[in-house]
């Protein structure tokens, strides 16, 4: 087996509670281990920043929603292509790049691990095609429920086991790996163009509301035992506002899994919004915060927001109709029988412009007035805030206060009066920004026992050496170092092998699918359920048995089959 | 006698699609779908040949009356018929105009060319019969 | 022996309810296929050898000459062409796409002369669009504009719209309106609630009029649109916003006739536009089993559907410039590749000569038009039949085809693997 020893490694890996010391690791395989042979290969690290792998707990990168941002946007294509070198392909795509420009992307950035946000079970095969087109990371599918006719029938007729079963049976029809709820009830309203504008609103086709479905979801998803706990994209996503629906849905959430939060609340930046039009918009990420202090059971994710051209992208399709309405640019929408919705179109986030100058500042707000790092993550809902090569910025705009002043300088004037960032002094350290980047996730995702998120022995030899001397660099003062030195990895090793060197991909490269399967007990097994047969063959247009994704979709992949309570 | 001819699917035609030589294929794509009352203007019935000729080229079909178009216009099975008389011109959007094509059409007692013969017009050589 | 649930490889509806009688792996029959299908399935005659042009003469050869032959020639091409690919599954346009990145070729699929005009008006405007269950379960009005269901998809009806199941829908047959705009009265016109009968090119000014209306202007819309009445068109705007759920399916009607693209913008517009009243959804029908797995496949490889053009290193996307038949008419390409389609049949004239000039290798099971214009075909197992794969619905849904018949024929992406193993060794060797 191939060993790597990294020398002089300056090492934060707050999942095993060191910060900042000077250590070697030996690599054995594609794990860590005790020690290594004199056969292995030495790199010095020379004092290098040396952290677990990058894991981006919320990203869209693979699948038909992503793939069709491509396939409208020849301009965003244009943007950002790169020639064929080495061992790398061409790639396009500046805030959707093609599967091996992600790939080769997130892995300069030092990332080896990517949880795409959304898959429509229905469209399955087509996000594990993609996966195996971003060989350079380990991918995970967060699977859409929010809409799912079986689920919602169960839960419409109290029965929360039956939902579960549902659950299980898709997620382990498609190879997904946890349960995602995009603005609960409003993608099946959509599909009659409406929407839903209240967790307490009754869906109009099922006599539930977006609480009934989330309450449902998560003792459903811990009845699985599933690893992950629910991930909610949170109804009233961009509304002025909102921020009243956000907290009245954290208060849905009991606090019953011991090792991880109850409820993940993605990009909730886009959820904290203050005001009762775009006229008096404003921030309120002090009461969110303030919230998520208050709860431990639950995490969130910045969905921070960066100036400039990107692509927004989302299951929630109504919510993209309405910015449609507002930027008059083009549209696209793809609603999913049975199951979700989906909307595409391009933004443009501009420091002129006040209201885009507030969301800029809100997500900031919120990783500052978040007291714990672990429940605070780092992302920007790639695309939808910015694309992810956009990290770096933000993780030196959390470290300096200099920093966020000299950009808040130069957005709209009036957004001093709406939102409270210029008086949050916080300057985020470097453990911190490890929290927020991959040991938080890996607990959030509930997957540190995979081996993912630390470097101690046992674990996956994911690891990302940054060039940046931690000594050497006041990260208040010089933020274009720490920018800089998050810009490209000297080395990003993903299972043992060094993948990346310098911000170039080094080899080919073969990604690991996590997928789960829950024990269902013969009773709950949907594929022999009269009713769950019936409602397919009569409603989908794909046959049942053509329906799971079948095993050559998945070469290299894993397995998490956990013990339910059913 | 001036047409508007458009090209397009017809069940036949994609029936024979994996049999593009056989007598079928030939005949399914070879029929120019014309009113009744044009067909009368040309003295001919459903059945007789007509030498269709546009700006990029000249081919020889059969005729068959149909009240499902207008006068004036003509149809034809998508295929190389259709394809002896269509422009390689796109207007820059790399679709060339497989619809709307002006064509004179008259009558003729030529023979249907078969796809073999379409094909060593331009150069090709035929496998087999 | 029955084997159920099998992907017909025939159209873009990719059917996966069709059960296959076999006997001792051959075929005897099928169920719940439409005749196209059917004549797919059931079709005898094939090319048994590969075969090569020698002296202008042709002869069998082995898959290894023909390999060679082929490696040859696309490495000595200054502008290689790789052409087809809509009737072949994901995983051997994955090898082409590779192998087009590595000799610096153009890539374009049947696309280009089918649904490239829609491509590109969802690129100037979106594309508000659902799956087909979308529009079964919930559609109380089907437009079906420039295009023929009962001929192109003959199940399109059954399946997807008027005839097949709904959850919200009491009564298929009597609770879904059925438009159908066409130049010529289709057989589907003969099932329609409303039947537009549009002058040849007058589907950008109808577009147009109905936009007004829907937009509360009939007073700008003059009393006949390319042939058509006011009052018909008032009737059909009124229909549309009445819907609680619209759908629209278009063809090569609109595509392929006067304005080309910017008649499915328009129709997009019109779309977009009775959103803001209720819901409206607009698809495009599309022809080969997979020609969407091809644009979705070279979308995430290469960033854009078709027309992409590796010759400077990096993808170079400029529709018009880099699309087959702009290419052929340049005669810019010195050397050709066919795989999965027949150029022969459905290219003008003018570019297929292009194509007999210069020399053309075919991968493709059965002896078609463009045979007659190659130097070599490789004959090769019948996808969806003989070979699995993946394949994407008009829709964008990916459905595995199945492999019923054992076949001592190579796949597509083995011989395309063997080709990429091929040119490698020749640059190797100098």
């Amino acid at each position: 087996m191939a060993e790597i020893l990294l020398k002089n490694a300056y090492v934060i890996d707050p999942i095993s509670g060191i910060n900042g010391e000077l250590m070697d690791i030996a690599i054995s395989g594609s794990r860590i281990v005790e020690e290594a042979s004199q056969k292995a290969e030495v790199i010095d690290c020379q004092g290098y920043l040396t952290l677990p792998g990058g894991i981006d707990s919320h990203t869209h990168t693979s699948g038909t929603k992503v793939n069709f941002g491509r396939y409208m946007s020849p301009e965003d294509m244009r943007a950002g292509r790169t020639a064929r070198r080495g061992p790398m392909h061409i790639t396009s795509g500046y805030s959707v790049p093609t599967t091996y420009g992600n790939s080769y992307r997130y892995s300069a950035l030092g990332y080896t691990t990517l949880i795409e946000g959304a898959m429509a079970p229905l469209e399955a095969r087509h996000t594990h095609e993609e996966f195996k087109f971003t060989p350079l990371q380990d991918s995970f599918a967060n699977t859409l429920f929010d809409g799912n006719w079986g689920m919602l029938r169960a839960l419409e007729e109290g029965d929360i086991t039956r939902a579960a079963a549902i659950i299980a049976w898709t997620l382990t029809a498609v190879k997904g790996f946890a349960i995602k709820l995009t603005n609960p009830g409003g993608t099946e309203a959509w599909g009659f163009g409406k929407n839903i504008s209240c967790i307490n609103e009754k869906i109009p086709t099922f006599d539930l509301t977006p609480a009934d479905i989330i309450k449902g979801a998560i003792r459903a998803n811990e009845m699985l035992h599933l690893p992950h706990s629910v991930h909610l994209h949170c109804n009233n996503l961009g509304t002025p506002g909102n921020y009243t629906c956000t907290i009245g849905t954290f208060d849905l959430v009991p606090d019953i899994n011991d090792k991880r939060q109850s409820l993940y609340a993605t990009h909730v930046q886009f959820h904290s919004y203050g005001g009762s039009g775009w006229g008096d918009f404003c921030s309120k990420s002090e009461p969110v915060a303030r919230k998520v202090d208050f709860s431990p059971q639950i995490v969130i994710d910045m969905g921070q927001v960066m100036f400039g051209r990107t692509t927004t992208m989302t299951a929630d399709g109504p919510m993209e109709f309405n910015l449609y309405r507002l930027h008059h640019d083009k549209w696209s929408n793809h609603d999913v029988e049975l199951e979700t919705g989906s909307g595409i179109i391009p933004v443009n986030y501009r420091k002129k412009n006040l209201v885009n100058s507030i969301m800029w500042a809100i997500g900031l707000e919120l990783a500052l007035l978040v007291k714990n790092p672990w429940q605070c993550l780092l992302t920007t809902d790639n695309p939808n805030g910015a694309p992810f090569v956009k990290y770096p910025e933000i993780i030196a705009l959390l470290m300096s206060k200099q920093y966020r002043d000299a950009e808040f300088a130069t957005i709209h004037p009036d957004t001093e009066k709406r939102v409270p960032l210029p008086a949050l002094d916080r300057e985020l350290n470097w453990h911190e920004i490890a929290v927020m980047t991959r040991a938080g996730q890996a607990r959030a995702l509930g997957i540190i026992d995979l081996g993912k998120g630390y470097l101690m022995p046992g674990a996956e030899a994911d690891i990302a050496i940054y060039p940046i001397k931690t000594d050497e660099i006041d990260p208040s003062a010089e933020y274009e170092k720490v920018i800089a030195g998050f810009s490209r990895t000297e080395y990003t090793i993903k299972r043992g092998r060094v993948v990346s060197r310098r911000g170039d991909a080094i080899i080919d490269g073969e990604n690991t699918t996590y997928w789960v399967k829950p024990k269902v007990p013969a009773v709950y097994d949907m594929q022999h359920d009269p009713a769950f047969i019936e409602l397919f063959e009569r409603y989908y247009t794909v046959r049942m048995s053509n329906y799971p994704v079948q095993e050559e979709y998945l070469h290299r992949n894993y397995c998490i089959e956990t013990e339910t309570d059913l | 006698m001036r047409c508007t001819l458009s090209s397009g699917r017809t069940v036949p035609q994609g029936s024979f699609v994996e049999h593009k030589l056989s007598k079928g294929y030939q005949k399914a794509t070879s029929i120019l779908y014309m009113h009744p009352l044009d067909l009368m203007d040309l003295g001919i019935e459903s059945g007789d040949r007509v030498r269709v000729t546009s700006d990029y080229g000249s081919v020889i079909l059969t005729a068959e009356a149909t009240e499902d178009i207008q006068t004036n216009n003509a149809y034809i099975a998508l295929g190389p018929y259709a394809n002896a008389i269509t422009g390689g011109y796109t207007h820059a959007t790399g679709m060339p105009d497989y619809k709307d094509i002006a064509v004179e059409i008259e009558p003729t007692d030529e023979p249907v060319p078969t796809v073999w013969e379409l094909m060593e017009i331009i150069g090709g050589v035929r496998y087999g019969n | 022996m029955e084997i159920r649930d099998v992907p017909c490889p025939f159209c873009g509806c990719l059917c996966d309810d069709i059960s296959v009688r076999l006997d001792d792996n051959r075929i005897l029959g099928v169920e719940n296929c439409c005749t196209l299908g059917n004549a797919k399935f059931l079709s005898k005659g094939r090319l048994q050898h590969p075969i090569m042009r020698k002296n202008g003469k042709w002869v069998e050869v082995s898959y290894e000459e023909a390999i060679d032959e082929t490696a040859r020639i696309l490495s000595d091409a200054v502008r290689p062409l790789l052409y087809g690919w809509s009737g072949t599954v994901g995983e051997a346009q994955v090898v082409g796409v590779h192998l087009g990145e590595e000799i610096g070729a153009l890539i374009d699929s049947t696309t280009s002369v089918c649904h490239n005009p829609s491509i590109l008006a969802i690129q100037e405007v979106g594309h508000p669009g659902c799956t087909l269950g979308q529009v079964k379960n919930r559609a109380d009005l089907v437009i079906y504009w420039g295009c023929n269901p009962i001929e192109a998809h003959p199940r399109h009806m059954s399946r997807y719209t008027t005839y097949a199941d709904g959850y919200f829908i009491d009564n298929t047959v009597t609770d879904r309106k059925v438009i159908v705009v066409d130049i010529r009265r289709s057989e589907g016109a003969k099932v329609a609630d409303e039947f537009i009968q549009i002058k040849p090119g007058g589907d950008y000014l109808v577009l147009s009029a109905l936009r007004a209306m829907v937009r509360g202007r009939d007073d700008v819309v003059p009393d006949s649109v390319a042939g058509v009445k006011k009052e018909q068109l008032q009737r059909v705007a009124s229909l549309m916003q009445k819907a609680k759920f619209g759908a629209v399916f278009f063809g090569l009607g609109i595509t392929m006739s006067r304005g080309k693209y910017k008649n499915v913008r328009n129709a997009i517009e019109l779309v977009s536009e009775l959103n803001r009243k209720t819901k409206f959804t607009i698809s495009a029908m599309r022809g080969h089993f997979n020609v969407y797995g091809f644009n979705e496949v070279l979308t995430w490889m290469a960033g854009y559907p078709f027309a992409v053009d590796f010759s400077r290193g990096i993808a170079f996307y400029n529709p018009g410039e880099t699309t087959v038949i702009d290419l052929l008419e340049r005669k810019e390409p010195d050397a050709c590749l066919v795989i999965a389609s027949d150029p022969g049949a459905h290219f003008p004239k003018s570019t297929i000569e292009h194509m007999a000039a210069i020399p053309t290798v075919q991968i493709d099971p059965c002896v078609n038009a463009t045979t007659a214009l190659c130097q070599v075909q490789i004959p090769v197992a019948i996808t969806g039949i003989e070979a699995a794969g993946t394949a994407y619905r008009m829709d964008g849904v990916p459905i595995r085809m199945k492999k019923i018949i054992e076949t001592n024929f190579p796949t597509d992406q083995e011989i395309l693997e063997r080709i990429v193993t091929r040119i490698r060794e020749m640059k190797r060797d100098g």
